[in-house]
């Protein structure tokens, strides 16, 4: 997992890096799932969030706190989200605060990480992981990004993209542990 | 004018040039409207991949040749149906299949892609009686798994049936028995040389065939493929149905049928004698050639002159078969020899003939049967029986003398073609017969056997595209990819613009985890061939290999718009959308890649994973033992099938399968790894360790099998140990998910088992 180029201090996160840059055994977890936020203006819904194009951008339409819900088919494991923000284009429509919760569902949704950006720029990195290996992943039906303020105090708030990442499923179903020797791997499919 | 038009339109076809071809043979019909010069327009415009003008044309035609363009232009048009009809119309049942082999080639394709196997089976055997050169033919028997040994496909009755083609007259004969001799080498084909030769010496020498009948008789028959009913010493040149040139040199023959007779069974027992055979029926005549002919062409006939030298028939049959070794036609000269002293006299071209070169011999046949060299010299004696026996063939009949007179030249010349051809054909199916074996052994996956047989090949054939790429798929389904590897290679160096088998080549690059030339040679493929599947298969397999499952699903695709027929190239789209997930699509891509073909395994299991991580075990278990039963040596196959046996909870089935696997490839380390999971499974803790630790010096850097044993430790309550197994496993740089789960069963390292998260 990449952090900011800038480096973090305790919830804040600085900057952004302007490619995307994620482990080969993390995988996109969130294209079958169903997304949907608060408010929107039209034009610039839910659907720029997901179309990979940073030309685009969802613009809120209501009052703070803003949310993008993300609900999964099936309990899945989640260990990063990215964001793409841009301060130097979005100004006072750049989120700040952000709160990052997850559940079964609405009802009992709660908070595992809190972050602060500092005039970001470009994708930022947020591990969901936890401080125990234990938890690394985050396992969940649904998560919800809050937007709890921008900078310079703007109401509305502007996202060009978000990404979920999980761990890659075991290209060998119904084994405990991945296989990583040369020797496994060459005798552990017929392609 | 119509001559002329006709003669234009051919002479553009030959030289490729189809807008001349198509613009004149368009004049000529309307000039001179006919079902011929209709089926000339509509050559033009197959040759011109423009099948469906060729349909429109020929629509309604009723002509043997006529139907059978029009089925291949409905074939090209895929319009199975229309193609179906007109090869084999449903309301004449007896009518002729237009154009024979080809006919029934045909049709054959046509029902294994409408998946009637045993009417297409019926109909390629048909084709390959016909014309058993028809290599096409055999490659679909193979794949389709009905594909009988390749010694008795191209075999005697293979070579009698090519002199025929080739020889127009008795000559075919001769080069039968020529050829017969060759087939003699072969013991599968000696039998069928026995029978023929028993069976042409009754033909040729009628009555005075004593010899041959005796021949017959103490030709030891191995195969006796009902020849033997030839005892009778008929005076059957009736038998010799084959060569209808021969009918009419027979009544000639008739006159010289006991000395050709003699020749021939003197050349009995070898391939070769039909060699000398052909020699000394120079000599003899037309009308020895005649019933000579029925006798070569018989081929079998050739391993029955073998075996009409009766006396040393056995002996002669051994010797060919073990002068054949090498060239076919010099073991039968030896053999030639052996029963030519039999005959001596009568024979003595016959079984010069057989020894030796058939070629060397047919030349020298023509010149003499001297078949007094009965020595076992292959060669020699095939030569001088020959001039033995051409001067004996002439001495025993004056008739045959006088036949002689006339045609002792031409007989020769006669003599010399037919045992040309024979010798031509034999060596052409000699050689197919170990192509032949050897690919009917790799359909059915004994790749270690197919291996042996290729290797058998000569040096110059060995090392080319099509016998090296199969090489390459031998290694490739016994798991050996540093070997296909090579082998593929060398087959790119031995052709460089083939594209046969590259798909298999890129799938073993993939397995090697070799990105640069696997780029480098889906790069090459599809600037050779942007229309070939096998290209786009290749460039699928290198997105795949950097995990960008979506642009491989594309090419994939691609090559199935390109080629809906090309079954891989669906089992490789199912592999993509199970890898992100679709596994709706999936299992559609790996059923219409069974769809194209049933005994392609890698869909079988395509479909047992898909099962497996659905979690659908009984289904995962069924389809995992259908690509077994296709593929019984893969031991990947098995220990899957093995993991599906104890995901139902089979454990002693599975632990069976897995013992099997284990046996199959000593290394594979994945069964074992199965094995020791089982044993888990079953509490045999102490079972499952000792695997590990077998696998620990196999594969001493992979990490899951140091987590197992820490599991197993910990549940052992041996938690020093367990601490440093996890602690190795995390040395070995698991995956993240693998990282998790071990450090949390670090943590939970005092915590009973009931809590533990275990997958």
């Amino acid at each position: 997992m990449a952090e900011s180029s800038e480096g973090e201090e305790e919830g804040k996160l600085v900057g952004g890096d302007q490619q995307l840059v994620v482990d080969d055994d993390l995988c996109e977890m969130a294209k079958k799932a169903a997304w949907s936020v608060s408010s929107c203006k039209p034009g610039n819904g839910v659907l720029s969030l997901r179309d990979d194009n940073l030309d685009t951008y969802w613009q809120s339409d209501g009052a703070q706190p803003h949310l993008v819900n993300i609900q999964f088919q099936k309990k899945v494991k989640l260990q990063l989200v990215v964001l793409y923000v841009d301060f130097k284009l979005d100004e006072s429509y750049t989120p700040s605060k952000i709160s990052i919760r997850a559940g079964d569902g609405f009802h009992n949704l709660k908070e595992i990480k809190a972050i602060e950006l500092v005039k970001p720029a470009g994708w930022v990195y947020i591990s969901l992981s936890g401080n125990d290996p234990r938890e690394t992943f985050v396992n969940t039906f649904m998560l919800q990004i809050a937007i709890l303020s921008n900078h310079l105090n703007g109401r509305d708030t502007h996202v060009r993209q978000i990404k979920v990442y999980g761990p890659r499923p075991n290209p060998i179903p119904h084994q405990a542990f991945q296989f990583t020797s040369r020797e496994f791997i060459t005798y552990s499919t017929v392609r | 004018m119509e001559a002329i038009l006709t003669e234009c339109v051919q002479n553009s076809l030959r030289h490729f040039m189809y807008r001349n071809a198509i613009f004149m043979c368009e004049r000529l019909c309307a000039e001179f409207p006919s079902e011929t010069n209709s089926q000339l327009l509509a050559v033009c415009y197959l040759q011109n991949n423009q099948a469906y003008s060729a349909y429109h044309i020929l629509k309604g035609n009723h002509m043997a040749h006529s139907r059978y363009l029009f089925a291949q232009s409905c074939f090209k048009m895929d319009l199975l149906n229309e193609a179906e009809a007109a090869l084999c119309p449903p309301n004449e049942s007896s009518a002729e299949i237009p154009n024979g082999a080809a006919g029934h080639y045909l049709l054959g394709l046509i029902y294994r892609c409408t998946d009637r196997r045993k009417s297409a089976i019926y109909h390629f055997n048909q084709a390959l009686s016909l014309d058993p050169l028809l290599w096409a033919a055999y490659e679909e028997l193979c794949i389709l798994g009905a594909a009988e040994e390749a010694a008795t496909v191209f075999g005697d009755a293979a070579s009698l049936c090519i002199q025929k083609q080739h020889l127009p007259h008795g000559l075919g004969s001769k080069s039968m028995q020529a050829s017969a001799e060759d087939q003699g080498l072969i013991s599968s084909r000696n039998v069928g040389a026995e029978d023929l030769s028993p069976r042409h010496l009754k033909n040729i020498h009628g009555n005075s065939q004593r010899d041959a009948a005796g021949n017959y008789h103490s030709a030891p028959q191995p195969g006796g493929t009902g020849s033997q009913p030839l005892n009778g010493g008929p005076t059957t040149l009736s038998f010799y149905s084959t060569p209808s040139p021969m009918a009419a040199a027979s009544q000639l023959s008739g006159v010289a049928p006991p000395p050709i007779c003699r020749n021939m069974q003197i050349n009995g027992p070898n391939s070769c004698a039909t060699g000398a055979d052909s020699s000394p029926r120079s000599t003899v005549n037309s009308t020895i050639q005649a019933p000579r002919r029925k006798f070569v062409d018989e081929g079998k006939l050739r391993k029955v002159s073998g075996r009409l030298f009766a006396d040393s028939a056995p002996r002669r049959s051994i010797r060919l078969a073990t002068g054949d070794s090498v060239a076919n036609t010099n073991s039968n000269v030896s053999t030639v020899s052996g029963n030519g002293t039999n005959h001596s006299s009568k024979y003595l071209g016959g079984s010069k003939i057989a020894t030796g070169s058939v070629r060397p011999v047919t030349g020298r046949k023509g010149q003499s049967w001297s078949n007094e060299n009965f020595d076992e010299g292959i060669k020699h004696d095939g030569y001088d029986d020959s001039r033995n026996s051409s001067t004996t063939c002439s001495s025993p009949s004056s008739e045959s003398r006088s036949l002689d007179q006339e045609g002792p030249t031409s007989a020769a010349g006669v003599c010399l073609s037919g045992s040309r051809v024979a010798v031509g054909a034999s060596d052409l199916l000699a050689l197919l017969r170990i192509l032949g074996e050897g690919y009917r052994l790799s359909c059915g996956y004994r790749c270690q056997d197919a291996l042996d047989v290729y290797v058998k090949l000569p040096q110059k054939q060995y090392n080319t595209g099509w016998v090296l790429s199969q090489v390459g798929k031998a290694y490739f389904e016994m798991v050996d990819y540093v070997e296909a590897d090579h082998a593929f290679n060398l087959a790119r160096l031995a052709s460089p613009y083939s594209l046969e088998g590259m798909d298999v080549y890129s799938t073993v690059l993939y397995h090697l985890k070799e990105d640069m030339k696997l780029s480098y040679l889906a790069q090459e493929l599809i600037s050779t061939d942007r229309l070939a599947p096998q290209s786009w298969c290749a460039m699928g397999n290198c997105y795949s290999l950097q995990k960008d499952h979506e642009t491989a699903l594309k090419n994939f695709q691609r090559a199935v718009q390109l080629d809906s027929r090309f079954a891989y190239a669906h089992t490789l789209c199912g592999h993509e959308y199970v890898a992100l997930e679709d596994f709706e699509n999936g299992i559609k891509s790996y059923q219409s890649a069974l769809r194209v073909d049933t005994r392609h395994y890698n869909a079988w299991y395509g479909l047992g994973m898909v099962y497996l991580r659905q979690e659908k075990f009984e289904f995962s278990e069924h389809h995992f033992r259908m690509a077994f039963q296709i593929n019984p040596r893969s031991s990947v196959i098995m220990s899957y099938l093995g993991t599906a046996l104890h995901a139902l909870k089979r454990n002693k089935e599975a632990l069976e399968i897995m013992e099997k696997a284990i046996m199959a490839d000593k290394k594979n380390p994945l069964p074992l790894y199965q094995k020791a999971n089982i044993l888990v499974t079953m509490e045999n803790f102490d079972g499952a360790l000792e695997v590990l630790e077998e696998l620990k010096e196999y594969a001493p850097r992979e990490s899951s099998v140091y987590a197992l044993m820490g599991r197993i430790y910990k549940r052992r309550d041996m938690y020093d140990k367990a601490m440093l197994h996890f602690g190795l496993a995390l040395d070995m740089k698991p995956s993240a998910t693998d990282v998790a789960t071990i450090k949390a069963a670090i943590e939970k390292l005092h915590v009973p088992d009931e809590i533990e998260d275990n997958l």
